[in-house]
């Protein structure tokens, strides 16, 4: 830097650049051409705007395009006068970088731990006829999926009178859907799928698995899941799409993985309540490890896989329902065998429901 | 030293040093993790004043005068008036089709598909407004009257037409809406004029069209000729390399026509009497796009490490599973956090990189013509509006 310094100048109305001279009367300023004055201004109106070949450039307030670049050694008496350099952005700047970061980190991280954390607390202060009518508008009558037959009907009543002690503030269905799934939803619906239903060896499994999505109503998970998202999209809209979905999906895996457990536990509980052996369950996830081929060769694969999937891996959870199993216990099955039949073939004996997904989405 | 070895003279120079740069990115992305991706938009202006202040025009310096604060409130007014509706609709959408009304859904889904596009048109509009009412030169900056709402209409319209006849209206569709988006800005007092011809496109776009076909029928031909003779091993061989070759192939002759489209766009446009050029062949573009790719793989350098760190590679212990199940949660949760972390960091920073990159891409290579008055370039009278370009974030389309 040179003891020389210049000022040059744009009035913001025109492109022309003017070599001043800036001449100071107290806190105000005039910059001088050869010919011409302009001024006065007031330093307390200058804004910094940048640098600009290691001399800084400066903007007037309500000026538009209007500007100040000063170079080369600026007189002390006026540096004083010109307003500080902005580096991160006014409230960086004023705590100073490190400061900022660990401010800004625990705020964070509590703001995460409230999302993470509330729904748990927040999900049951939902009136349940609030959540009735969420669930109501997602599912209606699932397109007419729903199988009723007057005997199959009545014996998955009779099942989930045996698992649930309030079963009448439950809404449990079979749809004609050829998957091996069940699912828990808003409002205390569960929905069995025909396919499930059809590859069970005994009405115990059908009662293991139906445990466990009661497990999901009653411990009242799907709100929580629900709003735990709700709170991470907000908090980590922010962030860039991967970025923000990756930590998301971290953060909300773990806690899925959890209800999954308290699901399981639930249905064991409960299981055991009824006196319905565990051991179909078991059967089941042994026949589930077979198929996502945990155990085989590819079981390195999968060993990893399953620590970032959404639920336990099969043969842990096995092992977890044959576990369970009380020696000696007095264990009876949970439908009896025309009663089992007829939950098994509700959905070909009901040829009004309508089949599948007639468009996927 | 600075990045501007090797240009020749013209109009535009690009002075920064990506040291330099590093300095604002590492930062950036730092304060970015802390705040939950807030400071993003503070980020993206700091980089933005960076880029612009080392780009000459003739005898200044770019100015960069967007705010932080200003890209903030875009994205809030677009997560409301976008993203709100979009999930109301998407809800709405699932609860039809479970219900059986797969019609509805259907149609119900082509609405929000036209309502998305328009917003990318107005979207693209409305950051090229933006970039160009914050960008300064001696003080005068440029922008636009329109608020380009009709802007979005043409979007769609000709987005649809332009794949229309089998798709060969693309050229004609991507010309007209960068004439129709360009003639609408201005910078000082003076009008943008953008006239762009896209038949001088339209050779190079064939090409592209027909080279699938081309492929195509070359790889029957030997498959016919070679499938007589050669091994089972041979043809799985030639297949995997004909997907390799078609990718390879089908890229660079899209690359090529893109060079092509860029150049009659940008020698299409003129402000006052200063015409554009940029001269650009495809080999420039295509060694942009290498070293892009040349960025990720070399964040995937630290990616890779951390892994073989972890032994997956070679062999991975599963934790004791006579374990409590809290340990081997515990356990995979910590490795999925470092693994986050080892990830996110490296390729957090390509980003940065790749905007430094074809910034400096676009003015080595842009030139200008003619003359600047510099009495007669007065401040540009436009309306400047106080919200980013929050629409574009969301839709992560470019603006140029």
């Amino acid at each position: 830097m040179s003891t020389f310094f210049s000022a040059y100048f744009y009035d913001g109305k025109s492109a022309v650049r003017r070599t001043v001279e800036v001449q100071t009367i107290a806190s105000d300023f005039f910059l001088l051409e050869t010919e011409r004055r302009h001024g006065p201004f007031a330093f307390a109106d200058l804004h910094y705007v940048g640098d600009r070949d290691g001399g800084a450039v400066y903007g007037l307030d309500a000026n538009d395009g209007w500007r100040l670049g000063l170079s080369g050694s600026v007189p002390a008496d006026l540096t004083a006068k010109l307003p500080a350099k902005r580096f991160y952005g006014g409230w960086i700047d004023r705590l100073g970088i490190g400061r900022a970061t660990i401010a800004f980190a625990a705020v964070s991280a509590a703001v995460i731990a409230v999302v993470l954390l509330t729904p748990q607390w927040l999900a049951p202060l939902i009136p349940a006829s609030v959540e009735q009518s969420m669930g109501d508008a997602l599912v209606g009558d699932f397109g007419g999926r729903f199988c009723h037959t007057k005997k199959g009907s009545a014996a998955l009543d009779k099942l989930v009178r045996s698992l649930d002690a309030n079963p009448e503030s439950l809404q449990v269905e079979v749809a004609k859907i050829d998957m091996l799934n069940a699912v828990a939803l808003p409002g205390n619906k569960i929905i069995l799928f025909d396919g499930l239903v059809k590859q069970a060896k005994s009405p115990d499994e059908v009662a293991g698995v139906l445990a466990h999505e009661i497990g999901h109503v009653r411990e009242r998970h799907v709100m929580q899941a629900l709003l735990r998202q709700m709170g991470l999209a907000v908090v980590l809209g922010g962030m860039d799409g991967t970025g923000g979905s990756m930590l998301s999906g971290a953060l909300s895996v773990s806690y899925t993985r959890g209800s999954e457990r308290a699901a399981d536990k639930h249905s064991m509980k409960v299981l055991s309540n009824a006196s319905v052996s565990p051991i179909a369950t078991a059967d089941f996830f042994e026949r589930l490890a077979k198929l996502s081929g945990e155990g085989d060769g590819k079981g390195k694969l999968t060993a990893m896989t399953g620590y970032i999937s959404s639920h336990p891996l099969s043969t842990e959870r096995k092992k977890a329902f044959e576990n369970s199993i009380v020696k000696g216990k007095n264990y009876k099955p949970s439908l009896s065998p025309v009663e089992w039949t007829e939950l098994k073939t509700m959905c070909t004996q009901d040829r009004k429901a309508k089949e599948g997904f007639g468009l996927d989405f | 030293m600075d990045d501007n070895q090797g240009q020749a003279a013209s109009a535009f120079r690009f002075h920064g040093k990506w040291q330099d740069f590093a300095r604002i990115a590492v930062p950036n992305l730092l304060l970015t993790i802390v705040t939950l991706g807030i400071y993003r938009f503070w980020a993206t202006t700091r980089e933005r004043e960076y880029l612009w202040s080392k780009t000459d025009f003739i005898d200044e310096r770019l100015e960069w005068t967007g705010r932080g604060i200003e890209l903030f409130i875009g994205f809030i007014m677009a997560v409301i008036l976008i993203l709100v509706p979009f999930f109301a609709l998407q809800f709405a959408t699932q609860a039809l089709a479970l219900r059986g009304y797969g019609g509805w859904a259907a149609l119900l889904t082509l609405v929000m598909f036209g309502f998305i596009m328009y917003m990318i048109g107005l979207a693209r509009f409305r950051a090229l407004r933006y970039r160009l009412s914050r960008t300064y030169w001696h003080g005068i900056r440029g922008g636009s009257d329109d608020q380009g709402f009709g802007y979005g209409w043409s979007y769609v319209w000709k987005t649809l037409s332009g794949s229309l006849a089998l798709g060969l209206l693309v050229p004609w569709s991507m010309m007209d809406l960068w004439n129709d988006r360009w003639n609408k800005m201005s910078f000082g007092p003076h009008k943008i004029d953008a006239v762009g011809n896209y038949a001088e496109t339209f050779k190079r776009y064939l090409l592209f069209y027909l080279a699938p076909i081309v492929f195509f029928v070359a790889i029957a031909v030997i498959a016919v000729t070679a499938g007589t003779t050669d091994s089972a091993d041979g043809v799985a061989a030639g297949a995997v390399l004909s997907v390799f070759i078609f990718y390879g192939v089908l890229g660079a002759v899209a690359l090529a026509f893109y060079a092509k489209f860029f150049r009659v766009a940008v020698a299409g446009l003129s402000l006052h009497r200063l015409e554009f050029a940029f001269p650009a062949k495809t080999k420039a573009w295509f060694m942009l796009f290498l070293g892009d790719i040349g960025l990720w793989l070399l964040a995937a350098l630290p990616v890779a490490a951390g892994l073989a760190a972890f032994g997956v590679f070679a062999n991975f212990q599963m934790p004791d599973p006579s374990a409590s199940p809290d340990a081997i949660e515990g356990f995979s949760e910590s490795l999925v956090l470092i693994f986050i972390g080892l990830s996110v960091l490296p390729f957090a920073l390509v980003g940065p990189f790749i905007r430094y990159r074809h910034w400096k891409f676009f003015v080595t290579h842009m030139e200008a013509y003619g003359e600047v008055n510099l009495d007669e370039l007065t401040q540009s009278a436009t309306v400047v509006s106080k919200h980013g370009e929050g629409l574009l974030d969301a839709f992560d389309v470019g603006a140029i």
